[in-house]
């Protein structure tokens, strides 16, 4: 009777796995179809529908794609590159230091985590509009830097690191600014790697504060160009539409696959210690 | 020189005294052994000399300097800790050096010092590995390693060797006491195995809740125990401190001091020091025998006390059996049951 049952059970969960992981992927097989399939087959699974890149060059003329992708890169690298320092140094405080108000401080950050950045859209866009930095990179960028999610997740990784390094390291004589670059953040380096994954994939993937801050070409990132670009007052050309979003995803899926043990490893670690 | 003198240390956090009137001198070129049970403070004390705590009141002088406010690079010491703390991103020579490459020493200097450690230690094999790839006793030889590379007079170690099996532990005491004859360092040693104490050690302070109990060589403290605590704690199997029922007084009563006081004291006799006797002697049962090759343990009860004893060899008894046990007066301690403190000079001790 045993025996029976848990067959049953397996079978079902792996055929719920398989169903929802189909269900996922759909999306992504009918982009990448209709992207090297010509206009007529876009819509129909034809298997021995002709392949074509057309549509790739098509799209990459039809709008500035070279620049959204410029834009996009440099964007996601100014936030990574100040997310990392600004969370080293506060994660480092709040790992090891003791200070009047620490308490006070870090629920203030901890406040911010549970705060959607969508909620203070129109605040922000006044105080970017009053540092005059209205469609610019940094602008898109700026209330990102101070990450709260980077912050703790650093702080927990400092906290692992056994006191006894430290301590060794203070006896050879090594200053406290040392300790963190010497010390702390070689031995968190898998936090940083997870991290960064995260950071990377959410900012190349984020539309509705750059929608809003930018209004140009020189400083629209690739999700506004392409959400313009597919608008429907230019008709609904889903092979060309496909491919641009194809060309947008594909650094980005190309990055998940070469690092997805990392990627899932850091939403584990997030969560333990 | 190096002299290591504490003087008056207080150490308390919040109102949790962890340290009281702490007053010693170790000489220059000695190990002194901090010994004792958990929490008694000596690795509080050990902290304290190296810098990575500061005194709530005293001084600490190291080499004649008053060192009591000073970060530990200052003070010119190094440090071997219990768990290494060697760095696992670094490679062994690495490690090694990350002193010396934090204090900018010339690379000159940094290659002669590390072949010479790396050469001392039988490490010149080891050098591009990572500590994850070496066992328990290469460690600890890399900590040696960073602790002889800083080229100071004083080394201080925090139970450097617990982590490791009886065996490596042995082999590694011996190491560390050739080292530090070789290199004449001045070495604090904390540890809380008297064995490891009594053989490696110039002299001994045996601590216990913040306090000094003894501070002597390990002849003082195996033969004239100040209190009844060092009695049992020097020595394996620990002494017997046993409470004067009728027999043990009526054996004794020619040695022991005048009737009156004799309820507060308490008799001290270590174990390898009582014979089995034929005939007379304070009257005892077997409860348990333990062989341990050389020697057997024997434990019998005595009236409402355990004694225990050790005899050499195998015995040819089983728990159960009457014994007759006997022992000479010289090797009787009197202990204060109370205070815990010797009686000096009581009829019959025989000085030795």
């Amino acid at each position: 009777m045993k025996f029976w049952e848990s067959g049953i059970e397996k079978t079902i969960e792996t055929g719920g796995a398989w169903l929802l992981g189909a269900v996922w992927l759909l999306p992504v097989v009918f982009a990448f179809w209709s992207a090297f399939h010509p206009a007529e087959f876009s819509t129909s699974f034809d298997l021995f529908a002709p392949l074509t890149t057309e549509n790739f060059v098509r799209a990459w003329s039809y709008a500035p794609f070279p620049r959204y992708l410029l834009n996009t890169f440099v964007l996601v690298t100014l936030i990574l590159a100040a997310q990392f320092v600004l969370c080293t140094l506060a994660a480092y405080g709040f790992a090891r230091f003791e200070f009047f108000g620490k308490n006070v401080v870090f629920a203030l950050v901890l406040l911010q985590l549970m705060i959607m950045p969508e909620v203070l859209l129109v605040e922000n866009y006044r105080t970017i509009s009053n540092l005059g930095l209205l469609d610019t990179i940094p602008a898109i960028g700026l209330p990102y830097m101070a990450s709260a999610f980077g912050i703790f997740l650093l702080r927990q990784a400092f906290k692992t690191i056994p006191n006894e390094l430290v301590e060794a390291a203070q006896v050879e004589g090594v200053s406290s600014i040392g300790i963190l670059w010497k010390v702390y953040v070689p031995l968190a380096r898998s936090t940083y790697i997870a991290y960064g994954l995260v950071s990377v994939s959410y900012h190349w993937n984020n539309f509705l504060w750059p929608l809003v801050i930018t209004s140009s070409v020189n400083s629209r990132p690739l999700t506004v160009g392409l959400a313009i670009f597919g608008a429907p007052e230019s008709g609904v050309d889903w092979s060309i539409i496909t491919a641009a979003t194809v060309m947008t995803m594909a650094p980005l899926l190309v990055a998940f696959i070469l690092f997805q043990r990392q990627f899932v490893q850091s939403f584990m670690h997030s969560g333990i210690k | 020189m190096s002299t290591i003198l504490l003087k008056d240390v207080c150490k308390s956090w919040g109102r949790v005294q962890a340290l009281s009137q702490i007053n010693f001198e170790c000489e220059d070129g000695k190990i002194l052994v901090l010994l004792g049970p958990s929490g008694c403070g000596k690795s509080t004390t050990l902290r304290l000399i190296a810098g990575l705590e500061l005194p709530t009141s005293g001084k600490i002088e190291i080499g004649g300097m008053d060192v009591s406010n000073l970060p530990p690079v200052k003070r010119k010491i190094s440090m071997v800790f219990q768990n290494y703390a060697l760095f696992p991103h670094l490679s062994v020579a690495e490690n090694i050096l990350f002193g010396l490459k934090a204090r900018r020493v010339p690379k000159i200097d940094q290659k002669k010092r590390l072949k010479n450690a790396a050469d001392l230690l039988g490490l010149t094999d080891l050098l591009e590995r990572r500590p994850a790839q070496l066992s328990g006793g290469q460690r600890q030889r890399v900590a040696l390693g960073r602790s002889i590379v800083a080229q100071v007079s004083v080394c201080l170690m925090d139970e450097p060797l617990s982590n490791l099996d009886a065996k490596l532990r042995q082999e590694m005491r011996q190491e560390i006491r050739t080292l530090q004859q070789r290199l004449k360092m001045t070495m604090i040693y904390v540890t809380h195995d008297q064995v490891e104490a009594m053989t490696i050690a110039d002299k001994i302070i045996l601590m216990k809740d913040g306090g000094i109990e003894q501070h002597g060589t390990p002849e003082e403290l195996y033969n004239r125990p100040a209190t009844a605590f060092t009695g049992s704690f020097i020595g394996n199997p620990p002494m017997n401190i046993l409470t004067l029922d009728t027999q043990i007084t009526e054996r004794f009563s020619a040695l022991l001091p005048s009737r009156e006081s004799l309820g507060s004291l308490s008799m001290g006799i270590r174990p390898e020091n009582i014979e089995i006797s034929a005939d007379s002697g304070i009257e005892a049962q077997i409860e348990a025998i333990e062989y341990l090759g050389a020697d057997t343990l024997i434990v019998c009860r005595s009236g409402e006390q355990a004694i225990t004893l050790t005899v050499k060899g195998k015995a040819t008894l089983s728990p159960g059996d009457p014994l007759n046990l006997m022992w000479k007066p010289e090797h009787i301690h009197l202990f204060d049951t109370k205070s815990g403190k010797r009686i000096p000079d009581f009829p019959g001790e025989i000085r030795p």
